[in-house]
């Protein structure tokens, strides 16, 4: 088409696309930005450059308590998430059982009902049956939101496998737990590791479940940050920002490297 | 915070067609082991709590069933007045976001394979984000003195003291750029699938590249579009962060609303009330979206 | 697997009234079928015919409704495809993707537990060297041709030396070319390991050309069944007739003059007919070589000649296809390209003795 789009279009095209862009990534490049400020005050362009924000989230009893949290909470969201979906996965994809079709909707549903909702529900029913929330309240929580996205990246893995691989396999007498360690479970992997990422992810940056089970002994680092901007912030929430949206980048980085982001994104 | 896209990237089938995998395999005790640590989660930890929430929104102050906190809420002009805004403002949301995505997703689609996969990374990046600290940069840029407000003042088009923050175009800007890769997404699904020679066949029948998009390539992306926005719209009537952080307390939303209830003024029924309220609407308009991604999947 | 087989000895595969339901619809009607060792036995049919779902059920993967399954003496009906003494390729070869084409190849010793890991890694060499791949061992299956692919599945067949090989059109992803190779292979493969080999298919060509056995099914039963000569020659039913030699068969009025049974065309000539005729038999069937042209002013023969008109000429390179007006009637007829006809020609079709048969 090397002519078929008049010039004029293509230019406003060119001036669209990149003022989108600019407004997506507008406020995470402010967000970098006032994080290397050397004032007191949060102000965009910056004034000055310094890393002394940097140095003082590193050495604040609240952040590195919240980012703990969210670490411990993310590995273990993620490790359960990873488990539970890979079964589920290979389940739904084999399609044997009775009423896969509602099995199916059953998994995915966390991902169509919005967040908050679930969450108030799990905030009444976990204070009606075990009291005060806890870690593992918040790890449920987090398990079940990010169930459904290992669910879907497996199955998209699969959905491109020969589905007659496990038959070949018990024409080759493996059994039937050696046709799911030596032929599914490799098939599966790298779904399960790009749903391990996006779960990992999910669990560190998520703030709605988090919000509605916070207590003063249950914070998060989105939740430290959100207390925080509901007060008086100050550049070391800039700098906290700033390193989320870095282990966001290298998340996303390594989930193409490894399996190309294309895969997952319906694109 | 969700990437939620593929709950219907309309197309991608989700299941294998029935009967592709062996049936005498059989291992219906094998499938029914692996499944049942996710179906107990679901149950006891999803569906177990939204059970309970529609009970808390029908008990009365002393046991009983009751509709009182529904006739609160649908009663107080007050609350009416926050529907009403979230409805409106979700609206306005979903347009601005079809209008954008869908030119977007089109250009997605047709540049070659290494700037896709850019521009998709670029435009996921948001959303991969944390909503926290996605809203706090807006802060920063909407605020007195932010970078817009300051340009604003230098074109002399506002006063010194000129800041969108706490208004409901704040609460717009901020949603739009959040609920954005939705819509980019859902389109660029279905764009992608569009046979390029329809377009080059349309040409060579005489339409103009502007009539070819409107007349070819529109109508075919429509269900990417309507998936896109019935997605974009619901997301946007529950979200809360956003809207409180942007627009404060003086422009309260649904999800806001419910937010108060269950956590500050600890009113659990009227909040269950609340969210029995915000999910039927979800519904409402969830059932076409499910049923347009339902049939595609066979 | 050679030392003990004698000819005479109990079959590889028998299949007795082999039944299967999907839901409401019966697929197999009662199969009943015994294979020697050592044949080479192809399931022929068109899709649908429940030729692969028969295979399916030899192999396990199915399970039949009624009926049992014995392969090499031993009942196996109620046993899963890893407890049978089977090899079965796939027609998406179901490569591992995971496991190079040694590890691919050594997969079925490995679950079947055959020998230590030396002696396993000799028969997958062997096995590589008998499709001409050992130098292709480390390879992944995806950096492979499709023919490469092919090879490897067979290797992978072939190692563990089944009692049956179970070939389910493994030939059907290849392009032309490649297909007619990996025919003259499969022959010499069969001729030099003598393993008892079912292959469907659903192309008459490649049955007949590669198997000692052509099984004709349609519609879940047994049509026809013989040695490819006796099946080629001799189809008896109009469906086999069409399916094998794509002949034309046309309906016609069977009447005995003088002994000799006479097939009346429905534009009133008459051809004499092969006897025996079977019962009820009231269909023509005429392969498309045996229509032999000849122009217009060709000497007739009593009852063996008729008169049409050229429709329409297809130059097909070593043959011409000729689509031939008798009255309303089409005919096909394949035919040496040395005399030319114009669409318009007439023409006087001449059948041979003995290729004049009617069919039921």
């Amino acid at each position: 088409m090397v002519k078929a789009v008049p010039t004029s279009v293509r230019i406003a095209t060119f001036l669209f696309v990149v003022l989108t862009l600019v407004f997506v990534l507008a406020p995470l490049v402010v967000v970098a930005g006032v994080s290397v400020s050397e004032s007191q005050f949060i102000a965009f362009p910056p004034n000055g450059f310094s890393l002394r924000w940097y140095s003082a989230i590193l050495t604040s009893g609240a952040y590195l308590g919240a980012a703990w949290t969210s670490l411990k909470l993310a590995v273990l969201v993620t490790l359960c998430a990873t488990v539970i979906g890979a079964g589920a996965a290979i389940t739904l994809h084999r399609r044997r059982l009775p009423g896969t079709v509602l099995l199916a909707g059953l998994f995915l549903s966390p991902l169509i009902l919005p967040t908050i909702i679930f969450a108030i529900g799990l905030l009444m029913l976990w204070s009606a049956t075990f009291g005060p929330v806890s870690f593992t309240a918040l790890w449920i929580g987090h398990t079940v939101v990010a169930l459904p996205y290992v669910v879907r990246t497996t199955l998209a893995v699969l959905a491109e496998s020969d589905p007659f691989l496990e038959e070949a396999a018990a024409t080759m007498g493996a059994r039937r737990w050696q046709r799911l360690l030596y032929v599914v479970l490799p098939q599966c992997l790298p779904g399960l590791a790009a749903g391990a990422f996006f779960a990992f992810n999910i669990s560190f940056d998520e703030a709605v479940v988090a919000l509605f089970l916070r207590t003063p002994d249950l914070v998060t680092l989105p939740i430290q940050i959100y207390n925080q901007l509901e007060f008086s912030p100050d550049p070391s929430v800039a700098a906290v920002s700033t390193l989320m949206i870095g282990v966001t980048i290298l998340l996303i980085l390594v989930i193409d490297r490894l399996l190309g982001i294309q895969r997952f994104t319906g694109a | 915070m969700s990437l939620s896209t593929n709950t219907g990237s309309v197309g991608t089938p989700l299941l294998p067609p029935k009967g592709v995998s062996a049936r005498v395999l059989g291992g219906i005790a094998e499938d029914a082991t692996l499944s049942a640590p996710g179906v107990f989660l679901i149950i006891l930890a999803f569906i177990l709590p939204i059970g309970q929430m529609l009970l808390l929104s029908i008990e009365g102050a002393s046991g009983g069933l009751t509709t009182e906190h529904f006739t609160r809420f649908l009663g107080d002009s007050y609350y009416l007045g926050i529907v009403w805004r979230t409805l409106r403002l979700s609206l306005l949301i979903t347009v601005i976001a079809a209008v954008i995505g869908f030119p977007l997703a089109y250009v997605m689609a047709h540049v070659g394979p290494r700037l896709r996969l850019w521009l998709i990374i670029l435009v996921i990046l948001p959303l991969m984000t944390s909503v926290v600290v996605r809203t706090f940069g807006w802060m920063v840029l909407l605020g007195r003195g932010g970078l817009i407000p300051f340009t604003l003042w230098k074109l002399g088009l506002v006063n010194r003291n000129f800041t969108l923050m706490q208004t409901e175009s704040a609460i717009v800007i901020g949603m739009v750029q959040v609920l954005l890769p939705f819509m980019t997404l859902s389109v660029l699904g279905v764009v992608m699938k569009i046979d390029r020679r329809l377009e080059e066949a349309a040409r060579t029948m005489g339409a103009s590249f502007t009539a070819t998009l409107r007349t070819v390539v529109l109508p075919l992306a429509m269900p990417g579009i309507v998936a896109g926005s019935l997605l974009v719209f619901t997301l946007s009537v529950s979200s809360f962060i956003t809207p409180s952080l942007l627009g404060g307390v003086r422009l309260p939303v649904v999800a806001g609303s419910i937010y108060e209830a269950a956590t500050k003024t600890l009113e659990w029924n009227f909040a269950a009330a609340q969210s029995v309220i915000l999910l039927v609407g979800v519904f409402l308009v969830l059932l076409p979206y499910l049923k347009l991604t339902g049939r595609r999947h066979g | 697997m050679t030392s003990t087989a004698s000819p005479d000895a109990s079959p590889a595969v028998s299949l007795a009234g082999i039944e299967k339901t999907f839901g409401r619809t019966k697929v197999l009607h009662g199969i009943s079928l015994d294979i020697p060792k050592g044949t080479f036995l192809s399931l022929l049919g068109p899709s649908g015919c429940g030729k692969t779902t028969l295979l399916r059920i030899v192999a396990g993967l199915e399970s039949a409704t009624v009926g049992q399954v014995t392969i090499a003496g031993r009942d196996v009906t109620q046993l899963p495809p890893e407890d049978r003494d089977i090899a079965m390729m796939f027609q998406s070869y179901a490569l591992m993707p995971h496991m190079n084409v040694r590890e691919n190849v050594r997969f079925p010793l490995r679950m079947r537990r055959r020998g230590s890991r030396d002696a396993q890694e000799a028969r997958v060499a062997a096995a590589l060297e008998t499709v001409q791949l050992g130098h292709l061992a480390e390879r992944m299956p995806r950096q492979l041709s499709g023919g490469q692919q092919q090879r490897v599945a067979l290797a992978r067949a072939i190692v563990s030396d089944p009692a049956v090989l179970l070939l389910d059109e493994p030939l059907s992803n290849l392009d032309a070319r490649l297909r007619e190779d990996m025919q003259v292979e499969l022959i010499e493969l069969h001729r030099r390991l003598g393993l008892t080999t079912i292959f469907v298919t659903h192309d008459q060509e490649e049955a007949l050309s590669l198997s000692d056995h052509v099984v004709l099914m349609n519609a879940g039963r047994i049509e026809e069944q013989g040695p490819p000569l006796a099946i080629y020659e001799a189809a008896g039913s109009r469906f086999a007739a069409s399916f094998i030699g794509s002949a034309n068969v046309i309906p016609v009025a069977v009447e005995t003059v003088g002994g000799a049974t006479m097939a009346q065309l429905p534009d009133g000539s008459r051809l004499a007919v092969e006897a025996p005729v079977a019962q009820g038999a009231n269909h023509l069937a005429l392969r498309q070589e045996d229509l032999m042209l000849g122009p217009d002013d060709t000497a007739r023969s009593e009852a063996r000649s008729f008169a049409a008109v050229v429709e329409t000429r297809v130059f097909l390179g070593a043959r011409v296809r000729y689509v031939l007006k008798v009255g309303d009637l089409s005919l096909k007829a394949l035919a040496e390209p040395g005399r030319l006809y114009q669409a318009g020609d007439r023409v006087i079709v001449t059948i041979p003795p003995g290729k004049a048969r009617l069919v039921a």
